[in-house]
């Protein structure tokens, strides 16, 4: 059954009717035109609509749209500052090169923030288990890995 | 050739848009009004569709129109040969009413909702008659076998594409007396390859938008490798002159070959005339896999000969592949094979007959390398088991017959002068590896278990070299447009507007010709923009293919500065000026000899590859990878690291977990958790690229191409390293656990 929920998105307030198989991803991209957050498989395996919900990186593809009720939901349009100013892992991406098709980008971006929120200096295996649900194409992740070093000491620098 | 901007590793253009989710991609765009498209396939792999109803589906509230074959004015398209309908079924054109594989498309549903389109899918009604059907290339090939595509007139500018049966291209290359060199022969070796396919798995699933712009003209925003091929294909199936029709490349998110051949292009163009509406589609990763080609899987049976001293006598190769139900680019793709399989060498007496075959199949076409890994994995297996038995190093071995620049290669035509990137890349991978060089030749290093290696880790390195043609060749002449505006009112320029219609697939094409327009014009890269890729403003630059983007629109980027520049010195303002760079012509290749000169420029690679097996799991990792590339000149060292490091690991997910299955016609693997990609816990310990800069004469800057080149020697490695570590040659691939613990067990 289909209910109006509340939640935060991006630090703002939103609303939305969701209800049944109605899916977080499909709130974001088509009720609230975030379409940075991508759906590359709908089955959880690719990671590119990997958004964070209270501190946890979930696939919104698979996420029930209902359960954000009362949640606070970042995608990657919420990284960045005032005046379009990069966070911190995007400036290390765009740096890095860890960017090619860019499809895998914002998943791959959230995932790594969810990883550095919690561990600011992660060792290369808590790295690699953060972003195994995250496929890349084009990349290889060689620049993606480099991206997520430089991340996490700009992060601790601060 | 360094410059100011050429050689510097400058930021993408794009990379600020993508990493703040602002980029769009074919499914992100909305329109006021906008329907939705779903596709009905067919779900059998021959069948002749005797009608279709679509009253019911008519019928649905919400449901806007249903297209059918008989809504298509040309029900044809391809790439190469338009032996596809668009719609499968009853219409003018002899053999549109077969059904030639599972996903040939039947109809497409129009409506104000996806899901109603959807719903609308069950309600067609479509009356099918089975036909047999055939799965195997080689049964294909047996005189009984039944004929899968009406008799073709054949074309003059493909002449490789033969129509005979069930045969739709043939490619031969005869030189000198195979049979009397074998009876010379001190070593023979004899393989059979079973080559896998390969799914291109882009992140981004087939999307996109039609719609009437302003002027009326038929519109489509989709992810593609050359929108004008996509907007003739179009044109083509709608009897409408070009003109009409419009195509525009938003962001693409990954493409490796697999968008060259029309996906949703021509449907998108047929709805938004139909409806008069915008009409959007969205495909889901499952039918992204089961209704597009794929890597041609390839069997080939493989026979050389060598002296004691190990001087190559002879090559004979027999390679059949597997086309699929449609020819795509196979006819191109078993040219290259064709043209890679004897491999860099000096050898005097050459046979190879390669075949591309008609099944019922999903097609096959354009994967990164064209043909050249599967043709490089013959040659380079075939050399390393040559060296093998013949107690020689495989680096000694391939130094002794490596055609020199200005010898002749096996179709004829002269290796070029600027050719010292097959020895230098080689040279590199080897002193990586820890090979050494005396009086004797190249040695490889000791194999020695590593300290604290338990028992059952052991370990191997292999290694390969590759060429492969840079640009469309066999006689096409190759050309690509760019065009450029300065304004200001000055005597300098104060803005610059490059237009070219380059697919930026994820390569970073456009940040490349902002670095070169600016090195040509000699103006800072910040005063000029890079229109978007859209065939209302620009000319045809070709596709994004064949590792030809960066050397030909580098080329016609260099032409149109020095026009744009004359003009604006003779005080046009805004000055404008445009260019197509030609390319060195090529010739087509003879039908029964090979002989030809089908090329005007290559590349080379070398890999080598280190491999730890555990011989009780069966499971393998790979603590180092190198790879050396002569890349002529790298326009930007960052785009071109990733394009080697993102080449390696694909290749590596080819030859190791992608396991692409087709059953009686059916894909098995039609998720990401059944087809494996490689994740970021599967790459190499250490990966290391190394860029060699020996320049190409005809390039820009002195550029040669390179998008494919790293892929191709990656399999025959890794099938060194593991034979050396598993004590046995494995001659299919990919090398999965059970392929692994069998050859073990084989060799126990």
């Amino acid at each position: 059954m289909k209910r109006e929920i509340s939640f935060r998105v991006n630090g703002a307030e939103a609303t939305a009717v969701a209800g049944g198989g109605d899916r977080l991803i499909d709130v974001l991209r088509e009720g609230l035109g975030l379409t940075g957050t991508k759906e590359g498989c709908g089955e959880g395996e690719c990671g590119a609509c990997t958004v964070i919900v209270d501190g946890r990186a979930v696939n919104a593809c698979l996420y029930p749209a209902a359960e954000i009720d009362g949640r606070e939901v970042t995608t990657v349009e919420g990284l960045t500052g005032p005046d379009s100013t990069l966070g911190p892992i995007q400036r290390a991406f765009v740096e890095c090169g860890a960017v090619q098709c860019g499809f895998c980008t914002p998943g791959m971006i959230m995932s790594t923030k969810a990883l550095l929120d919690g561990n600011p200096d992660p060792s290369d295996e808590e790295v690699r288990d953060a972003l195994l649900g995250n496929l890349c194409r084009c990349t290889g992740y060689v620049q993606i890995v480099e991206a997520v070093r430089r991340a996490a000491v700009a992060g601790r620098d601060r | 050739m360094k410059g100011d901007y050429v050689g510097q590793s400058l930021v993408r253009l794009d990379a600020e848009d993508k990493v703040c989710g602002r980029a769009t991609y074919p499914g992100d765009f909305e329109m006021e009004g906008m329907a939705w498209m779903k596709i009905l396939y067919a779900g059998r792999p021959h069948a002749r569709v005797r009608g279709v109803d679509c009253a019911k589906a008519e019928a649905l509230p919400g449901v806007l129109a249903v297209l059918t074959s008989r809504d298509v004015p040309c029900n044809e398209y391809g790439l190469q040969y338009p032996d596809q309908p668009v719609l499968c079924g009853p219409c003018d054109k002899e053999g549109a009413d077969e059904v030639r594989f599972v996903t040939d498309q039947v109809a497409a549903v129009i409506a104000e909702t996806e899901a109603i389109a959807e719903q609308a899918l069950g309600l067609i009604e479509v009356d099918y008659e089975d036909l047999p059907a055939i799965f195997d290339p080689r049964q294909a090939l047996e005189p009984d076998a039944i004929r899968l595509h009406p008799a073709y007139p054949g074309t003059p500018i493909h002449p490789e594409l033969v129509f005979e049966f069930n045969v739709a291209s043939r490619h031969r290359i005869r030189r000198g007396d195979v049979e009397s060199a074998f009876e010379q022969a001190d070593v023979i070796v004899e393989s059979e390859y079973e080559i896998p396919g390969q799914e291109h798995a882009f992140l981004q699933p087939e999307a996109g938008l039609g719609y009437l712009d302003e002027q009326g003209r038929i519109t489509v925003i989709a992810a593609g490798q050359w929108a004008h091929e996509d907007r003739a294909q179009i044109a083509h199936a709608m009897a409408l002159e070009p003109e009409k029709v419009r195509v525009v490349y938003p962001a693409i998110g990954g493409a490796f070959g697999g968008r060259e051949d029309e996906s949703v292009q021509i449907l998108l163009a047929l709805a938004a005339q139909k409806v008069e509406r915008p009409v959007k589609i969205v495909w889901s990763r499952e039918e992204s896999i089961v209704a597009r080609y794929k890597r041609h899987k390839v069997y080939a049976r493989a026979r050389w000969a060598a002296r004691k001293d190990g001087t190559l006598l002879a090559a004979e190769n027999h390679v059949v592949a597997d086309a699929g139900a449609y020819v795509y680019t196979t006819n191109k793709v078993m040219g290259n094979l064709l043209l890679t399989c004897n491999g860099p060498y000096r050898i005097p007496n050459v046979k190879t007959d390669v075949l591309g075959v008609y099944t019922n199949n999903l097609p096959k076409g354009a994967f990164r390398g064209f043909g050249a890994p599967q043709g490089n994995f013959i040659a380079e297996s075939q050399m390393n088991k040559l060296a093998e038995k013949l107690g020689l190093d495989p680096v000694e071995l391939r130094m002794r017959n490596l055609i020199n620049p200005g010898e002749p290669m096996p179709w004829g035509s002269e290796l070029p002068d600027d050719a010292r990137g097959l020895k230098d890349s080689l040279e590199a991978v080897a002193e990586r590896l820890g090979w050494s060089r005396d009086e004797s030749g190249y040695r490889a290093p000791a194999k020695a278990a590593r300290a604290g290696d338990p028992p059952h880790i052991v370990r191997g390195v292999g290694l390969a070299i590759g060429h492969k043609n840079v640009g469309f060749s066999f006689g096409y002449q190759e050309n690509a447009w760019a065009g450029m505006e300065l304004r200001g009112r000055g005597d300098e320029p104060e803005e610059g507007l490059v237009f070219a219609a380059s697919s930026d697939v994820g390569q970073g094409t456009r940040t490349v010709i902002r670095q070169m327009a600016a090195e040509a014009l000699g103006l800072p890269v910040e005063k000029l923009r890079v229109e978007p890729t859209d065939t209302a403003i620009t000319g045809s630059s070709g596709s994004c293919s064949a590792s030809r983007m960066t050397f030909m629109i580098g080329n016609a980027v260099r032409g149109a500065a020095e026009a744009v520049l004359a003009r604006w010195r003779e005080g046009q303002r805004p000055a404008r000026a445009e260019h197509t760079y030609l390319a060195p012509k090529t010739t087509q290749i003879d039908g029964q000899t090979g002989a030809g000169d089908p090329n005007f420029s290559y590349g080379y690679v070398a890999a080598g590859v280190e491999l730890e097996l555990d011989t009780e799991l069966g499971t393998y990792r790979f603590p180092r990878v190198i790879c050396a590339n002569d890349v002529g000149q790298a326009i930007n060292p960052r785009l071109v690291e990733g394009q080697v490091e993102g080449a390696v690991i694909q290749a590596l997910g080819w030859v190791s977990s992608e396991h692409f299955i087709e059953r009686d016609g059916v894909a098995q693997t039609t998720t990401l958790s059944t087809y494996l990609v490689p994740t970021i816990a599967d790459i190499p310990g250490e990966i290391e690229t190394i860029l060699i800069e020996n320049p190409e004469p005809h390039g820009p800057w002195g550029a040669r191409g390179m998008g494919e080149m790293p892929f191709i020697v990656v399999a025959a490695a890794v099938q060194h390293a593991l034979r050396q570590a598993a004590g046995k040659w494995v001659d299919d691939f990919p090398f999965t656990i059970e392929r692994v613990l069998r050859a073990l067990k084989q060799e126990r």
